[in-house]
């Protein structure tokens, strides 16, 4: 057989499996919808809070429309005492929840001081933070203008007042990606982990279906067929690659700052890595049903384990240490370092480098399964 | 047959096949304990901020102290801007903070300098969580600068403090007092997970019971009674491993919960049995067990992202808002929420499980493609194909 021909084979084999079809093409495609769509709105707003409101003031009624003019909050309804609060929150008809103290002006005109209690539903971060965030914003601007009246009053010039108000300014701007989008934060890791789980199942799929079958993969050297077989996944990926960094990034509206270039030398190691280890896996499946299972297990522990989830630096050593062995790891922190982070090649060398070393090493197992699993073929069928 | 004589057989099977075995024992604990600890550390701490300290007088040195007294922070001091950037964009800090040039001086002359803050928004839980916690820091520090100004200038001792910040402010998490990412993100992980793990043990189960005959699939013709004892058997032994996640979190970790654990393991058996609807659904419809099973994975391993815990529900697209529907988990985590967070009494929680009505109306579906499907002749002897389909795994399994 030629290479050509050996080519040609492998995606016959490939294409008459239905249940890598399914998983390879509908996988990647379903996946490619479904993942984001969660996500698609980027930021909570208008989180829902309930006032419960001692003080009925001016001032008081005041900071509730400040409160309500933020983008992150919707004042819901008004409670009139905190129990009542609690009973909405727990019906789940509010997430937050802000508290104006009795005497709230009369005690900021005499310059006595006053408290503002805020309380947002910690069960769900992404809310929590968007309520405190809009809270804290709107008490802090009513306690400006306070000050501001004060100081007018006695007899500060505007100018010098306005200063004296905030003698520092903090100036903290998000980077990499300034909007603080859901999407651009989830799908740059996942999308790569999708890849990875996909192929690794369809090479599993593909070799648990051969090795106990006769067929021209037992015929031909481990080697060539490994490489035929790397070829050929390799090449279905670079397509489902370039769908999902060139246009579902850009649909997502991820930012991508490296070049072509430097893109597909980071993708070709991850693909070519992936691939072997996938076969070098395969190796060890009989039962077609099996790999997806296994795959589909290790996805949330390995999304988790990469580190833009969870810090690296808050995961435990060890977990961190056998990581390093898959090949969606270093990939997912390159792609993020290059793409996301804007980069140059020489903060990503060492994921390349290591990429390159399991792809190394996951052929030599792949080649050693392989010439394993054609001599146990061969002792049966005698 | 009796059911009794079904479930004997269901149970012996299960242990003919070591993948299944695998599935039902040690997997589920092993990964449980895998993702727990992955997350163990609970609350995120000592995150390295990269400070350039461009003015190095004693404000800006106070300023950094302040910085490094906070639990989250770890200080890394830069002399260089550009080092700084590139550390950021290595992920090697989190977050950059540049005290200017002349900070003390500006200050002091009454001009308003800028402290520039830069955080890693890709990482974006790391992200916002330095942002808000080196602002307190900062804010904390100038307060005492400004203090002495204000001392300074003839303010009294006693109006001091009323003077910066006429209204102060108390924030609460409420139902998670301390922002503990276990209590926050663990559950519905581990939830996601034990609904994998729980599909995957009865789409194998069902699996077993296809039958080839001259190239056509077969079913036997007693399947409902057989589905019925799988549920009999697996729904103990997957409840065993929920409440193991219970008794793993609320138990040994004793994380808070408001209300009684124990009534959710009702809610989680209700969930079990729509989800095995659901599968039994796909596999009446697939009749191939690789393909049954990458349908059921693509269905499902989305789960987590729709339960709506990191991200907020009634943000979700509509679309995403009825897909989450479908999956049993998202009724469940609701239930959960309901129970740890808000106390709900059992009453309410069995009320909850009314929110599984939409599940009801497939078992007529099943039920028809169940008569269309192809089965065995009532004749042949339902043990005769059930001791082959075992002898079939055996030998797959060598």
């Amino acid at each position: 057989m030629s290479l050509l021909q050996l080519y040609f084979a492998e995606w016959r084999a490939l294409l008459a499996d239905k249940a890598i079809v399914v998983t390879l093409f509908g996988g990647v495609v379903f996946y490619s919808v479904l993942y984001p769509l969660p996500y698609l709105n980027q930021v909570p707003t208008e989180q829902t809070v309930v006032v419960v409101d001692h003080d009925n003031s001016s001032l008081s009624r005041k900071l509730i429309r400040h409160a309500d003019a933020s983008p992150k909050i919707q004042i819901v309804s008004h409670a009139t005492n905190i129990d009542e609060a609690k009973h909405l929150i727990q019906q789940g008809h509010a997430h937050g929840l802000l508290v104006i103290p009795s005497g709230f002006r009369r005690n900021l005109m005499l310059g006595k001081g006053a408290t503002l209690s805020y309380g947002g539903d910690a069960s769900y971060f992404l809310i929590y933070s968007a309520v405190a965030e809009g809270l804290v914003e709107a008490g802090m601007d009513a306690s400006k203008q306070v000050q501001l009246v004060g100081l007018l009053a006695r007899g500060e010039n505007p100018a010098m007042a306005q200063k004296s108000l905030s003698p520092v300014n903090l100036n903290a701007v998000p980077v990499f990606n300034p909007s603080l989008g859901y999407t651009p934060y989830v799908v740059p890791g996942l999308f790569l982990l999708i890849l990875h789980q996909t192929l690794l199942i369809g090479t599993g799929i593909l070799g648990a279906g051969q090795w106990r079958n006769k067929g021209y993969w037992l015929e031909v050297k481990p080697l060539k067929l490994l490489s035929v077989r790397l070829a050929m996944f390799t090449s279905l990926y670079l397509l489902f690659a370039s769908f999902y960094i060139g246009y579902c990034f850009y649909a997502y509206q991820v930012s991508m700052l490296g070049s072509f270039i430097e893109t597909v030398l980071l993708i070709l190691p991850f693909l070519l890595a992936t691939g072997a280890v996938g076969v070098a896996l395969s190796c060890l499946f009989v039962r077609r049903d099996i790999p997806t299972q296994i795959y589909l297990l290790s996805s949330m522990p390995i999304l988790f384990v990469a580190g833009f989830v969870w810090p690296t630096a808050l995961i435990p050593e060890p977990l961190v240490v056998i990581s390093q062995i898959i090949p969606a790891i270093p990939a997912m922190n390159a792609m993020l370092k290059l793409n996301q982070m804007g980069a140059g090649w020489s903060a990503i060398l060492s994921h390349w480098i290591q990429l390159w070393g399991i792809f190394a090493l996951a052929c030599l197992l792949a080649w050693w399964g392989i010439k394993h699993r054609q001599s146990e073929a061969e002792s049966i069928n005698q | 047959m009796s059911i009794i004589a079904y479930v004997k057989q269901e149970w012996a099977a299960l242990w003919q096949s070591p993948w299944q075995v695998a599935l039902v024992s040690y997997i589920p604990i092993v990964s449980i304990l895998c993702l727990w600890w992955l997350f163990s550390a609970g609350l995120p701490k000592q995150l390295p901020v990269a400070v350039v300290d461009q003015d190095n007088s004693q404000i800006s040195r106070m300023l950094t102290r302040q910085m490094t007294a906070n639990s989250v922070i770890s200080v890394e001091s830069y002399a260089d801007l550009t080092q700084a950037q590139d550390a950021m964009r290595q992920a090697s800090v989190y977050a950059v903070v540049v005290i200017p040039h002349q900070f003390k001086q500006q200050l002091i002359t009454g001009r308003s300098p800028t402290i520039d803050i830069r955080y890693n928004s890709q990482y974006l839980l790391v992200g916002k969580l330095l942002s808000s916690q080196i602002q307190m820091s900062l804010g904390a520090g100038l307060l005492k600068t400004a203090a002495q100004k204000l001392l300074l200038s003839g303010v009294n001792h006693a109006s001091v403090a009323v003077n910066l910040s006429p209204v102060s402010s108390q924030t609460t998490a409420l139902f998670n007092r301390n922002n503990n990412y276990v209590g926050f993100l663990v559950p519905p992980v581990l939830i996601a997970l034990w609904q994998l793990l729980a599909m995957m043990i009865f789409t194998n189960a069902l699996n077993r019971e296809l039958i080839t005959q001259q190239n056509q699939v077969l079913l036997p013709h007693d399947l409902w009674v057989r589905v019925l004892a799988k549920c009999m058997v697996f729904l103990p032994i997957m409840l065993l491993h929920s409440s193991f996640i219970l008794v793993l979190l609320y138990q040994y970790l004793s994380l808070p919960h408001a209300g009684e654990v124990g009534v959710l393991v009702v809610s989680q058996a209700v969930m079990l049995l729509a989800l095995w609807l659901l599968v039994t659904l796909i596999f009446l419809i697939m009749k191939e067990p690789a393909r049954c099973v990458s349908f059921c994975t693509a269905l499902f391993a989305p789960a987590f992202a729709f339960m709506g815990i990191t991200f907020p529900i009634n943000e979700m697209p509509t679309i995403a808002q009825y897909w989450r529907l479908v999956m049993p988990s998202s009724h469940y985590i609701d239930t959960h929420v309901n129970v740890i967070s808000y106390g709900a009494d059992p009453l309410e929680v069995i009320g909850q499980l009314v929110s599984y009505w939409m599940f009801l109306p497939l078992i007529p579906v099943v039920v028809v493609l169940w008569l269309k499907a192809n089965k065995t002749p009532l004749s042949a002897e339902n043990t005769n194909f059930s001791s082959r389909a075992i002898q079939q795994i055996t030998e797959e399994d060598k």
